[in-house]
């Protein structure tokens, strides 16, 4: 009975502040459902990849570079113990001429069936019914794709398909097509399967293999099988990789959900405020029944239970809405990872039983958590009080009160607190990678902005009373003396509104500080005249690369003053994967124009590095590992394990992974490699560079493939990766701003119910609805225009915190402060104009007041 | 300003029609211009409606209601609006002063909403203030008022920009004896001084007892009027009277007490 009373008759009678309830947590719990879900999807379909090529293999033999196949005689003498092995041969390169990334998986096909379940679609046969009818699959220019792929591609059986893998460019011909099953779903099926032999042959591999599929029964065989792995590779798990590309996210990971927890952390103010004004609203119901000789218990149960229905009704539907805005982000963030970590196409979204207990967890624990403090507070009230309305009434200050009270002293020495062990937190270390300080001192921040909220609130509102009066008359001045009056409901709402806008700030100055930074730092480093690049774009970079041969023929070309070879790959270091990168270091160091940290001068760190075959590091690689000049670092080579010297460190925002850099000469010896990704020219003095560029495609271009790109364009696209990387942030932040223009809805609403009799009496008086609503409206003004003057403070605290402390310690990149003007302007202009969009819907509210209905006597 | 009420039915919406509650029915009543005319009946007796149908803050289920030769139950809600602002003053049994605006904004808010220039503003507010001994007060936010005092605000504000109607609803039903004495000679000489016609609602005889005559209301009917001086009377009726001609208050005489002999209502 007093549940019903309390808490089910008025979700019933009330819609408006049910239904905005239950939005606001909907929305808080579907940006952390939808972050987990576009995670795991993204991971997944990475390591579903893994799996599927690495079929039932439970070990690998792995390298960086390609190995001899002579291992395979080694691992002979353990094939009559069980051990079953298959040799592999696992390439990324672009089909030409569309230069999509493929992968190409060389495999003996005979061996092979033991691993991996290739179930054809079709193949081309001889037209005999014999067992050579498969034969034509071991063809010298045959592959075999996913019908998938196929279908996708226009492809038939006998259709030729260009490939280029690592600069070499051979035309193969389609003999075969699998079932979409085992091997042909890795890559979203983006994959080409031909005979080891075929592949060895065609891109000039002969006898080398990338690795070695096991089938070991026996785990006590793994040392004995570990005494023949060649120097250059290893023998691990094939889960192993799922793990480093784990590791490798988990920065960004934490930092997306560290963006989901704003959106969440706004919506928990917004359940909070919302509990605390229904509870408000119900205060003299609660004064009867306990008169009546309800229990505290009993009170205090009845809106905890309200709590936990809108939070469990909030999740579900949160979790319905996250699967949606799951799909928008994978397409957001799939980019982001494909550009900067790996190459993998996100799956379809599926919403598993974890996923769903989690996000009705977070929901409903945190709805449960906000409403808690109010119930505490309405059960313990003294029902004589809140009969005799006093409670909550209103409470205007007068305007010459300048002392400060002991509760608004409370809440100074609260924020003062608060900031300084921000402070301290900010100076402490990252942990594990991780930048969990940093993070906690983004809390406390709040935390203590939100424990000033009301004497902002109450501030800004006096601040503001002057101006609005006369710009808006009595209609001004009674808006903007209604705010403060009712502290208790809008100071929520405006810490809630602040908070949002404080974050968009931080992170809009911190994506336009970043920015900055990387667009000086490219123009910089670019400073080359023309790249000459095997394909396109710059996000499959690593998929495709020039021949060395190209070399020569580009020192034939007279107007080309000098050349410099990049070629990068991923490497082990520290178990960690960092990216290996190599150029002619001595070119380098005369024309170019390395930004560095230590020594002063890249050309000095360049030709130490020539001189005492050395490496320079980058910023993130020297902060992650606390490796400087001076330093050795040991990295896999094919002669086993090497030690380099480290002669410099340069910035670096291309990678938060870390990149080493060594001379050309030095990474072939060392890895036996000379493929090439980019050609870096510089033009002799007076050299038109469009002319050069045009010469040079002429001449390179047929042989190679070869596309020659200007410095400005080079930058364009960098600047292109950079504003994509970061649109899930700010999609981000727009949920966020939604559900903290949600929350002045919501309390907006609540106080025109509230004031039903204050309104009706204002229409007494003479004010016409339009100037009741025009009163509302501007209501929500000073709330918004206060929280936007709150939100902008907190705003440039944060991007403190996150610029020096969470980004440096994330991914080890200096950045140097900058403001967006534009886009702060622009932000702060949209969530001003939402405030007021706020105020509009409520204030709807106001015609509907039965003017005789309210002015009845209480 | 000159009231009258022609057939005036009022009922409350239910949630059908058979649920609909009648509150008034059939009033036909006549105030003359600068009359003194005490509502009186017990709590529900729909004094308080009345007040609302004659206040322009609720409309009739049936019947019109003249202020002047306006008729007010045709009128828009935005004549409506001008209406109350320009032409009638109010004052609650709750005060129903704006908490947030000290007593000086209290009083000036109908001559703000009307945008009078700020100098008349000014020194209307001081004179009202002042007829109601309020003239030191002008800062003080209402909560930092005695009841009496708030009422007296109240007063202020609705005299403030000298309407013809002012509408009083149970003024003394919050305040003490001493305090509602005081506020109902405040009302009386404002009729004396400023002669505007004023409709008191009150369920005290001793309240009553200040007006030219007592519309006595019951059960949603004018059952009767009693007047103090014989030439002012208006004319009623009700579904209890015959209908179509109103018939005139002396058909239906109540004696009335004397203010100065009658005893203080509690």
């Amino acid at each position: 009975m007093i549940l019903r009373a309390l808490v089910l008759r008025p979700i019933f009678r009330e819609p408006l502040r049910t239904t905005l309830t239950i939005l606001g947590i909907a929305v808080g719990v579907a940006v952390v459902v939808a972050i987990a879900l576009s995670n795991q999807s993204a991971l997944r379909a990475f390591s579903e990849s893994v799996d599927a090529v690495a079929g039932k293999a439970n070990y690998q033999i792995v390298s960086d570079v390609a190995f001899s196949e002579d291992a395979l005689r080694a691992l002979q003498p353990f094939w009559p113990r069980g051990v079953r092995f298959a040799p592999v041969i696992d390439a990324e390169g672009i089909v030409e001429p569309s230069q999509e990334p493929i992968r190409l998986l060389g495999v003996d096909l005979l061996s092979d069936l033991h691993f991996r379940d290739y179930r054809y679609a079709s193949v081309v046969t001889s037209g005999k019914e014999s067992a050579a009818t498969y034969l034509s699959l071991f063809g010298n220019d045959s592959v075999v794709i996913p019908a998938t792929f196929a279908h996708d591609h226009s492809l038939r059986l006998g259709s030729p398909l260009i490939l280029n893998i690592h600069g070499v460019q051979r035309t193969m011909i389609v003999r075969g097509l699998l079932e979409a099953r085992g091997p042909a779903t890795a890559f979203n099926g983006a994959i080409v399967i031909a005979d080891l032999a075929v592949v060895q042959a065609a891109f000039g591999l002969a006898g080398r293999i990338t690795r070695i599929d096991l089938i070991v029964p026996d785990e006590s065989l793994i040392p004995e099988i570990q005494r023949v792995v060649p120097p250059s590779a290893r023998l691990e798990r094939p889960s192993r990789r799922n793990e480093r590309v784990e590791k490798m996210l988990r920065a960004f990971r934490v930092n997306l959900f560290a963006l989901a927890g704003v959106a969440l952390l706004v919506g928990m103010f917004l359940v909070y405020n919302t509990v605390l004004i229904s509870i408000l609203r119900r205060a003299k119901d609660v004064g009867v029944l306990k008169t009546l000789g309800t229990s505290t218990s009993q009170v205090f149960a009845s809106f905890v239970i309200e709590g936990l229905i809108f939070g469990a009704i909030g999740s579900v539907a949160g979790i319905a809405l996250g699967r949606g805005l799951a799909w928008l982000i994978l397409k957001l963030i799939g980019r982001t990872i494909n550009a900067l970590y790996i190459n993998s196409t996100p799956e379809a979204i599926e919403l598993t039983p974890g996923i769903i207990a989690a996000g009705i967890a977070v929901g409903t624990i945190l709805s449960l958590l906000s409403a808690i403090q109010p119930s505490i507070e309405a059960a313990q009230l003294r029902p004589s009080l809140l009969l005799s309305g006093t409670v909550w009434r209103r409470q205007p200050r007068r305007q010459d009160q300048t002392q400060t009270s002991s509760p608004q002293r409370a809440q100074i020495v609260i924020a003062i607190v608060c900031f300084v062990i921000a402070v301290l937190l900010s100076r402490l270390p990252a942990w594990n990678g991780i930048a969990v300080a940093g993070y906690i001192a983004v809390l406390f921040v709040v935390a203590g902005f939100s424990a000033l909220a009301a004497l902002i609130v109450t501030g800004a509102s006096r601040l503001l009373r002057a101006p609005y009066r006369a710009a808006f008359g009595i209609v001004g001045e009674l808006a903007s003396a209604s705010i403060p009056a009712s502290l208790r409901r809008t100071s929520i709402a405006s810490a809630a509104l602040s908070l949002a806008i404080g974050m968009m700030v931080a992170v809009a100055l911190m994506v336009g500080s970043f920015r900055e930074t990387v667009r000086v730092w490219v123009d910089q480093t670019v400073s080359s005249d023309l790249w000459l690049r095997p394909a396109k774009g710059l996000s499959n970079a690593d998929s495709a690369l020039f021949p060395n041969a190209i070399s020569a023929d580009l020192a034939k070309i007279p107007f080309i003053a000098a050349f410099d070879r990049a070629r990068g790959r991923g490497v082990l270091y520290n178990d960690d994967r960092v990216l290996l990168a190599s150029g002619d270091f001595a070119v380098a160091a005369r024309f170019g124009d390395l930004p560095m940290i230590a020594p002063g001068r890249s050309s000095e760190a360049l030709r130490n590095a020539i001189a005492k075959n050395g490496v320079v590091v980058s910023e993130s690689f020297s902060l992650k590992y606390n490796k400087g000049v001076g330093d050795n670092i040991t990295l896999p080579t094919i002669h086993g394990p090497r030690s380099f010297p480290i002669t410099g460190v340069y910035r670096d925002y291309s990678n938060d992974r870390g990149v080493v850099a060594m001379d050309r000469g030095l990474f072939i010896h060392s890895f036996d490699d000379d493929a090439i990704s980019t050609v870096v020219i510089y033009l002799k003095p007076g050299i038109d560079r469009d002319t050069a560029r045009r010469s040079l495609e002429a001449t390179l271009g047929p042989k190679y493939h070869a596309f020659a790109v200007t410095n400005g364009e080079i930058r364009g696209e960098v600047m292109k990766i950079f504003d994509q990387t970061f649109l899930i942030t700010y999609a981000l932040l727009a949920v966020a701003i939604v559900v903290a223009v949600l929350g002045v809805i919501n309390t907006l609403a609540a106080l025109i119910l509230e004031r039903k009799r204050e309104l009706a009496l204002l229409r007494v008086l003479g004010m016409t609805v339009v100037q009741v609503r025009r009163m509302l409206v501007l209501e929500s003004s000073v709330l918004g225009l206060t929280s936007t003057a709150a939100g902008l403070a907190m705003g440039y605290v944060l991007s403190w915190i996150l610029i020096y402390v969470i980004n440096k310690q994330s991914f080890g990149w200096t950045i140097a402060f900058h403001t967006p003007v534009r886009l702060i302007a622009t932000s702060l202009a949209v969530t001003f104009a939402a405030s007021l969009v706020a105020g509009l819907v409520p204030s709807r509210l106001a015609r509907r007041i039965d003017l005789a209905m309210a002015m009845k006597a209480e | 300003m000159r009231i009258r009420l022609e057939h005036v039915t009022h009922a409350y919406a239910g949630s059908d029609e058979s649920a609909a509650v009648q509150v008034l029915g059939d009033i036909s009543l006549d105030i003359a211009s600068g009359d003194f005319a005490v509502l009186m009946g017990a709590s529900g007796s729909g004094k308080s409606t009345l007040l609302n149908l004659i206040g322009a803050v609720d409309k009739p289920t049936s019947g019109s209601i003249f202020l002047d030769d306006t008729e007010t139950s045709a009128l828009d809600d935005w004549r409506l609006t001008m209406l109350r602002r320009r032409s009638i003053g109010y004052i609650f049994q709750f005060f129903n002063l704006i908490p947030t605006l000290n007593v000086f904004e209290n009083v000036a808010f109908p001559l703000s909403l009307a945008n009078a220039p700020r100098s008349e503003v000014k020194s209307r507010v001081a004179e009202a203030l002042t007829s109601v001994g309020l003239g030191k007060r002008a800062t003080h936010y209402p909560n930092e008022l005695s009841g009496g005092e708030m009422q007296r605000a109240a007063i202020a504000r609705a005299i403030v920009h000298n309407p013809p109607l002012i509408l009083a609803d149970e003024p003394t039903g919050n305040l003490d004896s001493k305090n509602g004495e005081m506020i109902l000679d405040l009302i009386r000489s404002i009729h004396k001084s400023r002669r505007p016609t004023i409709v008191m609602a009150t369920h005290s005889e001793r309240a009553a007892a200040y007006g030219d005559y007592v519309i006595e209301v019951a059960d949603g009917r004018v059952s009767g009027v009693g007047d103090r001086e014989s030439e002012q009377r208006p004319a009623i009726s009700s579904v209890a009277l015959p209908a179509q001609e109103p018939a005139r208050a002396q058909d239906v005489l109540a004696p009335t007490p004397d203010p100065r002999t009658a005893t203080p209502a509690t």
